[in-house]
């Protein structure tokens, strides 16, 4: 256990850069992509919005009905979810899409 | 046939009238008075009594051939008289009756009639009508309080703990959740937390922070926000997620701090079908304490540092991948320095998550893994340096760590809507301190069953085996609890 922390001590230096380096790819990726906000990517496109609800959502909890909240509350919400959970804009914009077409 | 009925006695009526008896009346003037005054009359009146007519012709008639005396004349005039009166009763009741129905509703057309012939609007008009109707419907809405951009939401719970050397004891929290979004790139969200402990109402605040959306794939946050080197905190910790009635050691409330106060930026880098998620922070340093009443809690970490005593801050990050939606792996780390800055000492907090969430057809319901590991390492520290405390100087190997594996499935494709309201779980969770004051390592296998009464609601019963060395007393526990997310 110890020869773990000395080592995780020692190697601080990496997840450092590795989360320097998300960090930066992130900015390339939506500065130079020069992306329109909620465009749909080929992938994320064809799992459709009630599929990325399921996979993104239920990771981590029961997947409360698209009745429950109005559209303009799911806006609320999803805004929530999109930072703590960290959905990419795609899933975002599917999502959302999905939900308040439920309400 | 009843007007042929009704005829007969009139014409009898009239030929008797032209038969008068000698007494003095003209059998002429007689027969002029029934033709131009009464006859017309009772011919109407006729129409519309003929059943009264009926009965009394019948009983009136007398046999052709025969003349009438004085007393059936003045009998005849009488009945003349009366029917008179009668039709004029009816006359005055038809004609309010015909009033009455001219003042009345018309009824309703049918659909077509009177309509007015319009042209048919064009598409573009058509179109440009339901984007003005759109537009007002969102004006609407907008105007509508708590309706559009701010948002309540949060959960709540109740529960019974009945833990062996101690008293039982019922329990209850509220965890308001205030959300706000003033544009699509600015959010605010605070959480309380309200609860009890020992007879006293405790509120904390997890949660105040504002987040802002540099980019489509990159949020910086200010304020108190969710560990996020803390996967079940970050994720996991609300009472109606949280699968088990309590919360697992070393991960809550133990080794890692619940709250940072501070700036974070993340994000998320999509990469073909996988993704990887990212988050940077700086904080408040966590306090390192070295006096305290409680001798146990010499060498532990203050996590609520809110006026950062030390001055020292807390630099930290988490990396998260998902090679498959069903699967997530991350690792989180956080340096600081702690304890009075003349004798500050290096702490180092790691954590590494799993969580394995996947829809079994074999099994026919949803498998849910989920498993988490922290290190806590406070460097070399002397406490209580001159004695004054009473045990030192002390010096110990200040390494803890600590974490838990949790397994439930829940049959969810089982064609029962009892039995797949149910889920089993099934939780191992462990801390390990016994070279510091606390001295003695704890390890527990909780055993639970959920049944969810609706997505964001469940009720929760479990039993835990608790285990600890080092002479510590095992404290298994029988806990139930009610959770609601709204």
């Amino acid at each position: 256990m110890n020869k773990f922390i000395q080592m995780g001590s020692r190697w601080i230096g990496l997840p450092g850069a590795i989360i320097i380096s998300c960090v930066a790819v992130s900015w390339l990726i939506g500065c130079a992509g020069n992306k329109q906000s909620g465009e749909v990517a080929v992938g994320t496109r064809e799992k459709g919005g009630a599929q990325l609800w399921a996979e993104n959502c239920q990771r981590c909890h029961t997947m409360r009905s698209p009745s429950e909240y109005s559209g303009a509350k799911w806006e609320v919400v999803m805004q929530h979810m999109r930072v703590i959970g960290n959905l990419t804009p795609e899933e975002h914009k599917q999502i959302l899409e999905f939900l308040k077409s439920g309400t | 046939m009843t007007k042929v009925t009704v005829l007969l006695p009139l014409l009898s009526c009239h030929q008797r009238s032209a038969r008068l008896s000698p007494d003095g009346v003209s059998a002429a003037s007689a027969g002029k008075f029934v033709k131009s005054q009464a006859l017309p009359r009772i011919l109407l009146a006729i129409a519309t009594l003929a059943s009264l007519s009926i009965g009394r012709a019948e009983e009136n008639a007398v046999p052709a051939g025969d003349y009438v005396s004085r007393a059936e004349y003045d009998k005849l005039k009488s009945e003349h008289e009366a029917m008179k009166q009668e039709v004029e009763a009816l006359k005055a009741t038809v004609k309010q009756l015909t009033a009455s129905i001219a003042q009345s509703p018309a009824p309703p057309k049918p659909a077509g009639e009177g309509k007015q012939v319009v042209g048919v609007p064009s598409e573009a008009a058509t179109e440009e009508l339901r984007q003005e109707v759109e537009t007002l419907k969102t004006q609407v809405k907008e105007t509508l309080p708590g309706t559009m951009k701010f948002l309540l939401a949060g959960f709540g719970s109740a529960g019974f703990t009945a833990r062996s050397g101690e008293d039982p004891f019922f329990d209850a929290a509220f965890n308001p959740i205030f959300l706000w979004r003033p544009t699509d790139r600015l959010f605010f969200q605070a959480e309380l937390e309200l609860g009890f402990d020992n007879g006293e109402t405790t509120v904390e605040l997890p949660i105040a922070e504002a987040a802002y959306l540099l980019n489509d794939y990159m949020t910086i946050d200010v304020g108190r926000f969710l560990n996020p080197t803390n996967f079940f905190i970050e994720r996991l910790h609300p009472d109606w997620i949280n699968k088990m009635p309590d919360k697992p050691l070393a991960v809550f409330d133990g080794l890692l701090p619940e709250s940072e106060l501070g700036a974070q930026l993340r994000g998320v880098i999509p990469i073909g079908p996988t993704k990887l998620e990212y988050v940077a922070f700086v904080a408040n340093a966590p306090d390192l304490i070295t006096e305290s009443d409680d001798f146990s809690e010499i060498g532990m970490l203050d996590f609520d540092n809110t006026s950062n005593f030390g001055g020292h801050v807390a630099v930290g990050g988490h990396v998260g991948f998902i090679p498959i939606p069903q699967l997530e792996i991350g690792y989180g780390i956080q340096r600081s320095k702690v304890g009075p800055r003349d004798r500050a000492v290096e702490n180092i907090l790691q954590s590494v998550d799993l969580n394995i969430v996947t829809d079994s057809a074999l099994l026919k319901g949803l498998i849910t893994a989920r498993a988490q590991w922290v290190w806590s390492h406070v460097e070399h520290f002397v406490f209580d340096p001159d004695g004054e405390q009473g045990f030192g100087p002390l010096t110990f190997n200040n390494n803890r760590n600590g974490g838990y594996a949790q397994l439930s499935y829940r049959p969810i494709h089982i064609d029962n809507d009892i039995i797949k309201k149910f889920e089993p779980v099934v939780r191992y969770d462990r801390l390990n301190q016994l070279h510091t004051p606390v001295g003695f390592d704890e390890q527990r296998w909780s055993f639970g069953l959920d049944y969810w009464l609706t997505p964001s609601a469940v009720l929760k019963i479990a039993y835990e085996l608790d285990d600890k060395n080092g002479g510590a007393r095992d404290q298994d526990a029988f806990l139930i609890q009610a959770a609601l997310g709204f």
